[in-house]
């Protein structure tokens, strides 16, 4: 599998998950509730790999639910709070787009802002949570990198007793669930696991109810079961594999953000680097940095040209035409973004050659547009 | 880009008219347009690119320069 120059945040499945993945479809067919021998060794895997996964999170194996649609897993997490139709849904301005897309629903929705640096205004979301609200917060921002201060936010929440639903989408197992918390989003992909699969955890102390459950299969089911047992299997064996991976690779990956946040900032000028970067407040693996006077596309472009994949949170690409969310809330620049996530195993030299090339191409973009 | 006379005071001023122009042209074209004005003179600027509400603030802050909205997609824009 070739990785080289992938910086934008694409993750392949991680090789003890490809691996058990084609036995996986061997073995785990048959669906997991029949009385078969087939459905049993099925309800088997089944259960190790929940209690594989829920070991890997934190949580017990009763805690860990399987959806078939990960996009779907935050937005109906939040929509089966107690409260949801009664209370306050408060979120922060830099969620994901569908956990955002969900105040529509609600009886009232308030956004808490952030700081320059990405973090959220506790002092607001202390005055504006109550018993009955609904909160959603991200243990990290999947553009930014910028992470929350989860034990503190979470203690605020829990202070009044508040649903809070946690989204673990950009941070992965990378960040530990806090003490207090009511349901949590942590899609597969999230440490290599496979596409496909979303993973909603349900604290076995709070109170919650599947929105959806009349419409799929009667009263009491926490998820429709529509998921991929292969997939699960594979999602529990990427888990253990990447966490192993993690606990070596971290620290150099953050090193070589570190790194390259600093080239960036002496090699190029107007420049907007998003959030503080210190450990504290960041991701190991994630930057963003927005340069005045270019296009994202272009930007996008031209390193493609060089052999580098990265993505852009710019409006300035085709697939955008309103600028980020996330940039706008923080007050950054939104135009000339550049979003790098860098994978486990990736190369010192790779990222030496990229910040060779990086203040030229930006250079040339600004000549080329009379800048 | 042209000129236009104050209506209460002796003073110019130049509007830079962006209307339907997309991200990031506003700001390129604002950015040379202020390079040919002298400290304390100012720009008005009509742009409804979605992304220059926002980027013109940040543009402010990365040169040194000051922006006023004045109205929905119109900002005076002062040379520091």
């Amino acid at each position: 599998m070739v990785t080289a120059g992938a910086f934008d945040g694409e993750r392949p499945l991680h090789p003890a998950g490809a691996k058990v993945l084609l036995a996986a479809f061997e073995q785990g067919w048959a669906g997991p509730n029949g009385l078969s021998d087939a459905s049993a060794k099925a309800r088997q895997l089944l259960n190790a790999a929940r209690e594989e996964i829920g070991a890997g999170l934190g949580v017990s194996g009763t805690e860990v639910e399987f959806w078939g649609e990960p996009a779907l897993v935050s937005p109906i997490a939040i929509m089966g709070a107690p409260n949801f139709s009664v209370g306050k849904f408060v979120a922060g301005a830099t969620e994901r787009q569908e956990i955002l897309a969900v105040g529509a629903k609600s009886r009232a929705m308030v956004t808490i802002p952030v700081s320059a640096h990405g973090l959220l205004d506790r002092d607001q979301l202390l005055e504006e949570v109550e018993s009955t609200s609904v909160v959603a917060i991200q243990s990290a921002n999947g553009e930014t990198g910028v992470r929350q201060e989860l034990s503190d936010l979470s203690g605020l929440v829990g202070g009044l007793s508040a649903h809070l639903h946690l989204d673990f989408a950009a941070s992965g197992p990378l960040m530990k669930l806090p003490s207090y918390w009511s349901t949590a989003d942590f899609p597969a992909k999230s440490w290599n696991g496979p596409a496909g699969l979303g993973i909603m955890l349900i604290n076995k102390d709070r109170r919650w109810a599947n929105p959806l459950a009349a419409a799929t299969s009667g009263s009491t089911l926490r998820s429709p079961g529509s998921f991929s047992l292969p997939l699960v299997l594979a999602a529990a064996a990427s888990l253990t594999g990447w966490l192993d991976d993690a606990t070596r690779e971290s620290e150099r990956i953050r090193g070589l953000i570190t790194l390259m946040r600093a080239v960036i900032k002496q090699t190029i000028t107007d420049v907007d680097l998003a959030g503080s970067g210190a450990v504290n407040e960041s991701l190991p693996h994630i930057l963003s940095a927005s340069m005045l006077n270019i296009s994202g596309e272009q930007l996008v472009n031209a390193l493609a040209q060089e052999g580098f994949a990265v993505a852009s949170g710019s409006a300035c690409v085709a697939s955008a035409i309103e600028p980020s969310h996330v940039l706008k809330a923080m007050g950054l620049l939104t135009h000339g973004n550049l979003r790098i996530s860098l994978l486990h195993g990736v190369q010192e030299s790779e990222v030496k050659r990229f910040l060779a090339l990086l203040p030229g191409i930006v250079e040339r973009l600004r000549l080329d547009a009379g800048a | 880009m042209r000129e236009r006379e104050m209506s209460n005071e002796s003073e110019r001023e130049l509007e830079l008219d962006c209307m339907g122009a997309l991200c990031p042209a506003p700001i390129i074209q604002l950015g040379k347009a202020v390079k040919t004005l002298s400290v304390g003179e100012t720009i008005l600027l009509k742009a409804d690119d979605p992304a220059t509400e926002s980027d013109i603030a940040a543009w402010a802050r990365l040169t040194g320069n000051s922006v006023a909205p004045i109205s929905k997609h119109v900002y005076r824009v002062t040379k520091k």
